[in-house]
């Protein structure tokens, strides 16, 4: 790797201040799993890295009044151990399970996962479909966001040189929602996704879908949802039939692309089923857990 | 340069490193400890695979400085002056290793698995190794011979 | 499992913790197996004693230990890094090569280019190989010149500034373009058939005239890299009597040592190659690839000089499986036996001979499989494409006939509505059957092989 001299953040303030002083400059280091992959064949390091591994309040779960936070730095493994994660949203830690492989997982943070942003990211789905927000702090102060306004492209995001993501926010309406998540890469560890879905949901007492959520990866320049479906699916009662014409909706949703991993065919035919199959695992997770995460 | 002070296989070390210095090439050029391999220098192989503070990371996608203060494992620290770990020992019954250049990798993977959960189905184990690549033996004896040294280290755990 | 041995997990206390530098006492080899080992020496058909039983190898203890010195945990005092700039463009004239601005790098202790090796060319079979081109590139990883430096990564920065012009060639990528007549040529004016293997038995039209129905098809297979965990690498070091001592992850150690010679115009026993523990090779370290450059820089600077691949040049600039394009034609009785088989191979031999003579004969003699055919006609063709170097790989050639011919045996069953295993039944070779090149077979146990696989597979309740 080139050179380039490291600074850490004391705490997420501390980082916004060294951002503001450093930026553009400046490179923020997570789990690195990213980042210093890029390094390793980039032309040019940046002068500095900071590194925030050691700014505490970046890292956590935790129920607020806004929902479920989950800290940028909290790692896939953080994830996947967290008590009220497992509980309350297990599609999270299903998620969490696919990416990359465990040393990848102890490492490689949500944030950084979020920020990368390249389209086929094993978190955004399921964030996506549970209407997820984040805090983004800059010199200016900290604002809130949808994620889907966060995305901009394929290794894009709003945030600026001299931002940084702070936390993500499940709302407390949809902690506890049926959610599932699925994955076709083609091996089990260590792959990008072809294709991810997840989907969530209520039911009401008369079998119907309520606020149903689905959410595609690898499909397009950015995690996207798939409104059609999701209006088709909406007060209609729970069929084989619907979910799987909801998955061939979807699919007309999407806009994959031909490349040396999958055609655009073979991926829009794995939207289909996938999106059917999240439909059909997040109903068959309704009796498992009801709003609020409680039993 | 940066100063780095960590537990290193049970012992207080340092060394002064450039700041852009990986973990790896830390423990390969500092302190000697040569175990930890480089294979792809991306994660993918999990040849450099060591512990820090117990968990099992990529050694070539940390800077040396992010351990600082922390402890450290490497699989010359796994033996004992006497004994072999158990992992160890099954991975030579069992001829888990051919060319062995994944191997302490592998070990220092499945370590972290046992520290973790004393009895994991074969599913468990597959999971815990898919970040470590092997050309030669394929899985198969490895996960045998970590589910014998599961065995063992449970067997000692009762007595 | 070893009861005696009280393993225990120590607390990782100071005193109980080894000391990598210190001898250790657990003994790092296994103790020998006492002598006279029993074997049974197995009659012809006899299951021999090995199957079915474990063995321990005498290296795992050092392996579990991470205390196997492979080459790159070596360092010699003063020793430089040694990194190689690759041409990143298929076929071209080299123009001008410009080092200066690389030399003056602090830390740049010495460059090389192509025109400073004494005999710039080898190979196992056909010298064909330079070791850095001088003056044309044959496909994109060859490599043009060479720095070595005080660190990796000085080396790595004094690539960049190496300046290199070149005159861009037309590039032949597809082998079967490359056969034509007016393909450009990629070592001119030789011609892009390199080799050429032909195997006949038989009556080939007597065959398929007899024949109830003929079946044609074509199958390809792709470029594999063996992606060897531990990446290629060398040290090169001089003693002050001028003799030579390169330490190579290399598999073939004597024939590599002729090649070194041979390039560096050096009597042979000047040359003193040690072979380190490789770890992992699969073909793939069969020949020499960076010695002679490690060797001519330790040479200039005076210091010993260790170059390892990235993981990139593994795929880029070692050999690779060969891609192999494979036209059958099989003429059948109505039963399903093969009166007559014409198969044609064409292998994509990449920029450079390497193993291809090797390949391209295992791959022809086994193109028919291990059926009684009567009728056979068997031709392959090794061609030079702008691409990267083609060799040995488990199996020189194997895998991929034997994918093509079973791919084909499969199709054929199907048209003829007859079960797969029974067709391969109805064919195979037996105890003394007379293969394409005249062999009288022994041992043959394909039908037993077949037939206990079937059963233990439950082939007959899987089918219906
Ligand atoms: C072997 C391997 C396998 C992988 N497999 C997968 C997989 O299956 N699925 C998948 O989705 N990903 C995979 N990845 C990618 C990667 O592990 C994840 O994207 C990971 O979550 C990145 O997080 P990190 O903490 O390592 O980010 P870093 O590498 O530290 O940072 C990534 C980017 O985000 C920026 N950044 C990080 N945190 C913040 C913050 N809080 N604020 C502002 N900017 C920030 C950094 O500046 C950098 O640009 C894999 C990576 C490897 C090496």
């Amino acid at each position: 790797m080139r050179g380039f001299k490291v600074v850490e953040a004391r705490d997420a303030n501390h980082a916004v201040a060294l951002l503001a002083e450093l930026a553009p400059s400046v490179k923020v280091l997570a789990g690195g799993t990213d980042l210093l992959v890029d390094f390793k064949h980039a032309p040019h390091a940046p002068e500095v890295v900071l590194d925030i591994t050691r700014a505490e309040d970046l890292k956590g779960v935790s129920m607020t009044d806004a929902g479920l936070r989950i800290g940028a730095l909290a790692t896939h493994t953080d994830i996947m151990r967290s008590p009220l994660v497992r509980e309350s949203l297990p599609a999270l830690v299903d998620a969490a399970h696919t990416i990359g492989a465990v040393q990848t997982r102890n490492l490689g943070t949500l944030g950084g996962n979020l920020v990368t942003c390249v389209p086929s990211m094993d978190s955004g789905p399921t964030l996506v479909a549970l209407e997820a927000r984040v805090t983004v702090a800059g010199p200016g102060g900290r604002r809130e966001l949808p994620l889907t306004e966060f995305f901009v492209g394929p290794r894009k995001t709003v945030l600026k040189p001299d931002e940084l993501l702070v936390d993500i926010i499940i709302p407390k309406k949809n902690v506890g929602k049926p959610t599932d998540f699925l994955k076709f890469g083609l091996r089990k560890g260590q792959a990008l996704a072809l294709v991810n879905v997840a989907s969530s949901l209520w039911v009401d007492p008369k079998k119907t879908f309520v606020e149903p959520r689905i959410a595609l990866g690898a499909v397009a320049p950015t995690v996207i949802r798939a409104p059609e479906a999701e209006a088709y699916l909406e007060g209609k009662k729970i069929t084989p039939e619907a979910m799987s014409e909801a998955g061939r909706i979807a699919a007309g949703e999407a806009r994959p692309i031909s490349d040396f991993r999958a055609s655009a065919q073979y991926r829009r035919d794995l939207i289909a089923v996938l999106t059917r199959r999240t439909l059909e695992n997040a109903c068959a997770r309704v009796q498992d857990v009801r709003p609020g995460g409680s039993k | 340069m940066t100063e780095v002070k960590m537990k290193l296989n049970g012992e207080t070390r340092s060394a002064s490193v450039p700041p852009e210095t990986t973990l790896l090439k830390m423990l390969r050029e500092s302190f000697n400890l040569t175990g930890a391999k480089l294979g792809c220098d991306v994660g993918d192989c999990g040849a450099c695979t060591v512990l820090v503070d117990g968990m099992s990371v990529n050694a070539c996608l940390m800077l040396a400085n992010q351990v600082d203060g922390r402890e450290v494992l490497t699989i010359e620290g796994l033996a004992t002056v006497e004994y072999l770990h158990p992992v160890q020992e099954a991975f030579e019954t069992f001829a888990s290793l051919q060319c062995g250049f994944c191997g302490p990798g592998v070990i220092m993977s499945a370590k972290a698995l046992l520290d973790e959960n004393p009895d994991p189905t074969i599913p468990e184990i597959r999971d815990a190794l898919s970040g470590n690549l092997c050309r030669c033996t394929g899985y198969t004896k490895m996960i045998e011979a970590i589910q014998d040294a599961a065995r063992i280290l449970r067997a000692k755990e009762h007595a | 499992m070893n009861d005696k041995l009280r393993v225990t997990e120590k607390e990782l206390t100071q005193e109980a913790l080894r000391d990598p530098t210190e001898a250790l006492r657990v003994p790092v080899v296994t103790p020998p197996v006492p002598y006279p080992i029993e074997t049974l020496v197995p009659e012809v058909r006899q299951q021999t004693p090995a199957v079915g039983q474990r063995a321990t190898r005498p290296d795992g203890r050092l392996h579990g230990l991470g205390q196997t010195r492979y080459i790159d945990d070596l360092t010699f005092p003063g020793m430089l890094h040694a990194k190689i700039k690759r041409a990143g463009i298929a076929s071209a004239l080299i123009k001008r090569i410009d080092t200066s601005e690389a030399e003056a790098m602090p830390g740049v202790m010495a460059v090389l280019t192509g025109r400073e090796i004494p005999v710039n060319s080898f190979g196992p079979s056909l010298q064909d190989q330079p070791v850095l081109c001088d003056e044309r590139v044959f496909h994109a990883g060859d490599g043009v010149a060479a720095v070595a430096a005080v660190t990796e990564q000085i080396a790595l920065e004094a690539l960049e500034k190496i300046k290199v012009e070149y005159e861009p060639l037309p590039a032949v990528l597809d082998p079967l373009e490359a056969m034509k007549d007016d393909a450009p040529k990629v070592h001119p004016p030789a011609s892009n058939i390199y080799s050429h293997k032909i195997i006949k038995k038989g009556d080939l039209e007597k065959g398929f005239a007899e024949s109830d129905h003929i079946f044609e098809a074509r199958f390809s297979t792709q470029m594999v890299e063996h992606v060897p965990l531990e990446p290629h690498a060398s040290i090169g070091m001089w003693d002050s009597n001028g003799r030579l001592t390169v330490y190579s992850s290399l598999g073939r150690i004597t024939l590599g040592r002729t090649d070194i010679a041979r390039t560096l115009r050096l009597p042979i026993n000047r040359v003193h190659v040690v072979a380190t523990i490789v770890g992992g090779n699969f073909g793939g370290k069969n020949e020499i690839t960076q010695e002679p450059v490690v060797a001519l820089l330790a040479k200039k600077t005076g210091r010993p000089v260790k170059a390892v691949y990235s993981r990139g040049e593994e795929f880029t600039s070692s050999t690779t499986r060969h891609p192999i394009i494979m036209d059958y034609k099989t003429g059948v009785s109505r039963d399903g036996r093969i009166l007559a088989r014409q198969v044609k191979l064409y292998l994509d031999g990449g920029a450079y001979c390497s193993w291809s003579e090797t390949t391209l004969g295992k791959a022809c003699i086994l193109s028919p499989g291990p059926y009684n055919i009567e009728n056979v006609e068997a031709e392959a063709f090794v061609i030079y494409t702008n691409k990267t170097v083609t060799g040995a790989m488990r199996g020189f050639g194997a895998p991929q006939v034997c994918f093509a011919y079973e791919s084909h045996m499969d199709d054929i069953a199907k048209a003829l509505g007859i079960d797969p295993l029974e067709i391969r039944l109805r064919n195979a070779f037996s105890e003394g059957s007379i293969s394409p090149t005249g062999q009288v077979l022994h041992s043959v146990v394909v039908r037993e092989s077949l037939e206990r696989a079937a059963e233990r597979y439950g082939w007959q309740e899987s089918q219906s």
